[in-house]
């Protein structure tokens, strides 16, 4: 797998490539700027980048800008976002072209390496990743007349896990239970949340996603 | 010389109904000293309030016409609390007094002099026509070419002398500004009060927030970052000994710093929420509304990028309205509108709920107005049960 990540903080970008490095993923450019990032994937389109939100010169969302902007010049390329502090309003930004690939998550995370590493094959392969704090963000918000009302205690938790990108055998892995009644949750809520019932990965978050947002 | 007559005339105008109001004035004067009689011996006190209301009435429509006359505003200089001890009062009673004498004055003038000198002027064409003379407003009498002649001087020198009204006009516009506006050291003095006291606010709410930061970081994140430099400690000395419980104290780090890392988000987010930083107010308050509870329609003029720490206010504002509507006013929408000119920015949040909110029933309301009030900014709540409510903030902005 080829990589460009886009991080301004030295230690972080040196961390990172060789967090990767010694993983097995290529890292074709550690870029510090939004520029230099732009004219690299221009260049020769990676299988995957990783951005931060933040970047010179003003320190705003330039990186995310980028991101966008690097997803409309290669279509549905996978991006993985990292950021010090998660607005779950960016993880929609980056959703709405819906074209998957899309991970957002807290810095931090990085430090489960197995799992980074994880989510950034889940994204490159075109599935999402979102961080926990995104999801309970998004579970937060009460709406008037809330659909997400209906759900029993337990559907919720296994909405938010999928939203992750967690797969029904993870998910009954962390629940502890059976794969069937995992199967069974996932049903019901797409019955409950009207949704249709689809199985591919990142579809289905993107629909949960799309449905919170509303 | 058209615009000289005009000005003449508006000057005229303005001294007649000046006499009708000094008629007016010098009738209350008179009652007002007789009612003050009755006071000394005990009764008419009851009266005064209503006394002080018809004064304050006329002083009114005499400031509202001064200040159409010299187009400049004479904003009302009444203090809250006792009308009796308010200083604008005496000067209210002052300006009855002196208005009463003078307005009598200059409007007989403006009525005298014009119609005076035109009658003057008639009579020393027409005398002829009149057997044994005609009387004249002045002690002349009209009835040969040498009386004719004079009445026609005089009559040009009322009307020359009539060039003067504008100025007595605006001598009467003086007396009113001088005595009906507040004072000019009265006005500073006042907002002198009003800045110490948003200043302390504002101090007292800076040093509140700082000391809580201070508690957060302390009992937080520094705490625990200081566990973790612990835990690596011990971890390296155990590294040779017990490779084991060295590793697992690595990972036991790693947890305790991620911990420290969201109670820092957390205060981060309580000192300037990311977003605005980000976005900018009007991007945060587009998220605000966005993922408001209950459907929020935004309307948003000339925002621009203002002070930090005005767009924190801002945001706070919108943000904690938002949440009252949400948890209190069992609405089905609210709007959000912030419009802003170059030294203000005002926020208007209404919603259609069932109204009837108060600040003094601890809702974050009252919060809103402390946070107001250490920008010197105001705030208007109106919410009459059965609704709507609607909230006000003007936040200045400029130096």
């Amino acid at each position: 797998m080829r990589v460009v990540i886009a991080e301004d903080d030295a230690l972080l970008r040196e961390g990172l490539v060789l967090l990767l490095s010694t993983s097995g993923v290529e890292v074709v450019a550690a870029v510090d700027n939004a520029d230099d990032f732009l004219s690299v994937v221009a260049a020769d389109r990676p299988d995957a980048v990783i951005m931060d939100v933040r970047l010179p010169p003003s320190f705003r969302d330039e990186g995310l800008r980028a991101a966008v902007a690097a997803r409309r010049l290669h279509p549905g390329l996978p991006v993985l976002v990292l950021s010090a502090h998660v607005e779950h309003s960016y993880a929609t930004e980056l959703l709405t072209d819906g074209a998957g690939g899309v991970g957002y998550l807290l810095k931090e995370r990085v430090g489960k390496v197995e799992r980074f590493l994880d989510a950034l094959r889940r994204v490159a392969q075109g599935g999402t990743a979102m961080d926990p704090e995104v999801i309970s963000q998004l579970l937060a918000l009460r709406r008037v007349s809330d659909p997400l009302d209906t759900l029993s205690a337990r559907e919720r938790e296994v909405l938010g896990l999928m939203a992750e990108g967690h797969n029904n055998t993870t998910i009954a892995e962390l629940l502890v239970v059976s794969e069937g009644a995992v199967h069974k949750h996932i049903r019901n809520i797409f019955t409950k949340l009207d949704l249709p019932a689809d199985e591919a990965g990142h579809r289905r978050v993107l629909a949960v996603l799309a449905y919170l947002n509303r | 010389m058209k615009t000289l007559l005009r000005s003449c005339g508006r000057a005229w105008l303005y001294l007649v109904v000046g006499l009708g109001t000094a008629i007016v004035a010098l009738v209350t004067t008179f009652v007002l000293v007789a009612l003050l009689a009755f006071c000394a011996v005990g009764v008419g006190i009851p009266s005064l309030p209503y006394a002080v209301r018809v004064v304050r009435w006329q002083a009114g429509f005499e400031r509202r016409r001064a200040a159409r006359a010299s187009n400049t505003p004479i904003p009302e200089p009444y203090r809250s609390g006792s009308v009796l001890k308010d200083p604008a009062t005496r000067r209210d009673l002052a300006w009855l007094a002196t208005h009463g004498v003078t307005g009598l004055l200059f409007g007989t003038i403006a009525l005298g002099l014009p119609g005076d000198g035109l009658q003057l002027l008639v009579m020393a064409a027409v005398w002829r026509l009149a057997p044994g003379g005609v009387q004249t407003p002045v002690a002349l009498v009209v009835d040969s070419v040498p009386t004719a002649w004079a009445a026609a001087l005089i009559g040009v020198c009322f009307l020359v002398l009539s060039l003067w009204l504008p100025t007595i006009a605006r001598w009467q516009v003086g007396i009113a500004k001088a005595l009906l506006a507040a004072p000019e050291g009265a006005v500073l003095t006042d907002r002198v009060a009003e800045l110490s006291a948003s200043r302390a606010a504002a101090l007292e709410a800076h040093g509140a927030e700082l000391s809580r930061i201070e508690r957060d970081l302390h009992d937080g994140a520094q705490a625990r970052i200081a566990a973790v430099v612990m835990q690596l400690g011990i971890a390296d000395q155990l590294h040779e000994r017990d490779p084991e419980t060295s590793l697992s104290l690595i990972r036991k780090a790693q947890d305790t710093a991620t911990d420290a890392l969201a109670e820092l988000r957390e205060v981060v987010r309580g000192i300037y929420p990311p977003l605005l930083s980000d976005r900018g107010l009007d991007g945060a308050v587009e998220a605000l509304a966005a993922y408001s509870a209950v459907p929020c329609e935004l309307h948003r003029a000339n925002i621009g990028r203002r002070p930090a720490a005005v767009e924190a206010a801002a945001y706070f504002v919108v943000a904690e309205m938002l949440t009252n509507v949400t948890k209190h006013a069992e609405a089905s929408r609210v709007s959000v509108t912030l419009a802003g000119t170059a030294d203000t920015l005002s926020i208007v949040v209404e919603d259609d709920g069932r109204g009837g909110a108060d600040e003094r029933r601890g809702s974050g309301l009252a919060g809103i107005r402390r946070r107001v009030a250490a920008f010197d900014g105001t705030m208007t709540l109106t919410s009459p049960p059965g609704g709507p409510t609607v909230l006000r903030v003007e936040l200045p902005c400029g130096s």
